[in-house]
């Protein structure tokens, strides 16, 4: 096991492999930095953080689009035992505000004393570096990678010290900053590469458009391979979602046996490849096509199998995996030999029993995707409420400890309480355990993931409850399974009118304040939607309701009157069946 | 030189080939992301504009696109010799 840090300074000497960035030259042009290279590169950036008066421990926030730029600034900083913060920059259409206000509460909380960016992108960001007291300076990546005169050598940086701040993704009213330690990096670091891919950079070399602020981008492509010499090849994350397709051209040139995403990116490329690319592409020595990060459909995944079948892809190259940020990056992973395993249980039982019962035939069932097996020095378990830990195939929260946890969110630590209990981190996601195997069903938090991204329903909520037409405090939001993602669905209560014209106004509002695609709207009666006994909304209770098809036809009041004279009515309809097959004989 | 740039127009294609998606009633200021298309379908929308009209929009410019006519705007500035119906 090494440290990020140690890592790069043995780098030196290391010219033959390191990380190639697509088109950073210009259109067709690629730059090639060895590690050799980019340990110097590091050194630079460390260099002029100390000249800014930067002191260990201090926080540099880097919002850098191109990785060829970020990444040398990120290293650099965790060489001098900085503390860097990623954030994501301001790329997607119409969000200026939204994305500077995020920034801006991110950014509050971590305090950085610098800010790093790009002479284009500070542009963009100057009103908000206004409103972070924080910030003495705003240093380019032009000046960074100046002369910056004698090199620093590299920090001496204790297992437990803080390597940088995750900020988890979309959350904007209250972030965290998720503590990722040296310790947990290294041991994180040599998991995936050592243990769950068994890579090797003699013969491995990786391909990732992954976005570089966040944990699978930046962890499992960024600082695993740094620490274990696997070259990369990045492909911008913006080229990526225009042309999708760039993903398989690139590992088919590259010969890449090493790649990740999460499920939407597979549902994307497997629209988007058309038959005659597939023809070319020759992707049989793929060893690990890695997905993980959001709920994994398995029709998606086995579609991209089908539409990949003539490129010799391997069925067991994909690779299910789970982890989170709380966890440095990975929890579990699929054995590499393993094509992929998915188990079918009863859906009522499942929602009812909290059990994950083997379908018998003609059962509604789910479909759930194995995520695997831990790592060694880890364990995962599912556990009830009190932490309790189940049984085989009991519904709980999976929770996970080991050395890879992180320390915890930057000072939070209510957050934090809440968070890692009893030395174990809980997930706050549904599932079970088949023996040593994972599986994942589903969310507790009410955390919506779509495309990769987390939303919090409640911003939402109050947005739909905003709209006139809508009862107020009635709106719920939730997501139920898509074809590529999890699709969002929004229930309210409203008394009849245009229902047409308000299902349009709630979509095109959501669409228009969080740049999400609401699925559907189920505008229900006054009353109906299912309420605690305080009268809170219950939102997973409404989408069960929704997901049977029950949604608002019983009122509150008369519920129980309702399931009385319902349950009469089909008994009725069952005798009646059987008096008549009585008569019929059979 | 070539014929004029109808944004409006193209816009109504780009969502159809991209997302299947009709838009009869498209205008210069409706909102692009109120038209309940994804991140992605969006962002897949821009670069069939780029590829049709061999434009590269810079990445930080895409956060000031609001509406379609802010990106008919944006696409003029970056073609200046070319014609741009209003």
């Amino acid at each position: 096991m090494i440290g990020v840090v140690p890592a790069l300074n043995a780098c030196e000497g290391e010219h033959s492999r390191g990380f190639t960035f697509l088109g950073a030259k210009g259109p067709g042009e690629d730059l090639f930095v060895s590690f050799h290279d980019l340990r110097l590169a590091a050194q630079r950036r460390a260099a002029h953080y100390a000249a800014a008066g930067l002191e260990r421990g201090d926080r540099v926030a880097l919002v850098v689009p191109e990785g060829e730029h970020f990444i040398p600034g990120f290293l650099g900083a965790l060489w001098g035992g900085l503390i860097p913060v990623p954030l994501y920059p301001p790329v997607s259409l119409g969000k200026l505000d939204a994305f500077m206000e995020a920034l801006v509460n991110i950014l509050n909380i971590a305090r950085p004393r610098v800010l790093v960016t790009t002479e284009r992108v500070g542009k963009v960001l100057w009103s908000a570096v206004g409103r972070i007291a924080s910030i003495e300076k705003v240093i380019t990546t032009d000046e960074l990678a100046n002369d910056a005169g004698s090199l620093p050598a590299a920090a001496d940086v204790r297992d437990d010290e803080v390597a940088f701040l995750q900020f988890t993704s979309g959350s904007t009213a209250l972030p965290k900053g998720v503590m990722v330690t040296h310790g947990s990096l290294a041991a994180n670091c040599h998991a995936i590469i050592r243990e769950g891919l068994e890579a090797d950079g003699e013969r491995d070399n990786a391909v990732s458009w992954l976005p570089l602020y966040h944990d699978m981008g930046l962890i499992g492509f960024v600082m695993a391979p740094v620490c274990y010499r696997i070259s990369v090849v990045f492909i911008p994350t913006m080229s990526f979602i225009k042309n999708s397709t760039l993903w398989m051209e690139t590992i088919h040139k590259h010969r890449a046996t090493l790649s990740f995403a999460p499920n939407f990116a597979y549902a994307l490329v497997t629209k988007r490849a058309r038959p005659e690319q597939i023809a070319r592409w020759d992707l049989s020595q793929m060893r690990a096509f890695g997905c993980g990060a959001e709920p994994i459909n398995p029709d998606t995944m086995r579609a991209f199998l089908a539409a990949m079948g003539p490129s010799g892809l391997k069925p067991q190259a994909l690779l299910p995996c789970y982890g989170m940020a709380e966890a440095t990056l990975a929890i579990s992973f699929v054995p590499l030999d393993e094509p992929l395993q998915t188990d079918r249980i009863d859906a009522e039982r499942y929602h009812a029993d909290h059990e994950a019962a083997p379908v018998s035939n003609g059962t509604a069932f789910l479909e759930v995707v194995s995520c695997g097996r831990t790592f060694v020095g880890h364990e995962v378990t599912v556990q009830d409420d009190e932490g309790r830990i189940l049984s085989d195939r009991r519904i709980g929260e999976i929770c996970f400890r080991g050395p890879s946890v992180a320390a915890g969110y930057w000072e939070n630590p209510e957050a934090t309480k809440a968070t890692f209990r009893g030395g174990w981190l809980r997930s706050g996601d549904l599932g079970y355990m088949i023996g040593d195997r994972v599986f994942v069903s589903g969310r507790i938090k009410d955390i919506l993931i779509v495309n990769g991204r987390n939303y919090h329903p409640q911003g939402i909520e109050w947005l739909v409850d905003e709209i006139p037409g809508v009862r107020k405090g009635t709106s719920v939001v939730f997501t139920r399974p898509g074809a590529a993602s999890e699709e969002i669905v929004v229930a309210a209560e409203a008394r009849a009118g245009d229902a047409g014209a308000l299902k349009a106004q709630i979509v095109a509002r959501v669409s228009e304040e969080f740049q999400l695609a609401v699925s559907d709207v189920a505008l229900v009666p006054p009353g109906t939607l299912p309420k605690t006994s305080s009268g809170k909304l219950q939102r997973r209770k409404t989408r069960e309701q929704y997901l049977n098809g029950s949604i608002g036809r019983t009122s509150r009041a008369g519920s129980t009157r309702l399931a009385v004279a319902k349950h009469l009515a089909l008994s009725l309809v069952g005798r009646a069946r059987h008096e008549v097959r009585k008569l019929l004989g059979g | 030189m070539g014929e004029r740039i109808d944004v409006v127009e193209m816009f109504k294609q780009a969502a159809f080939e991209v997302d299947n998606r009709r838009l009869p009633d498209l205008k210069p200021q409706t909102v692009i992301t109120a038209l309940g298309m994804d991140s992605v379908a969006i962002m897949e929308l821009v670069a069939w504009f780029e590829e049709k009209l061999g434009v590269r929009i810079p990445d930080e410019q895409l956060s000031k696109i609001r509406t379609v006519k802010d990106l008919r705007d944006t696409i003029a500035r970056l073609l200046p010799d070319r014609q741009f119906a209003a």
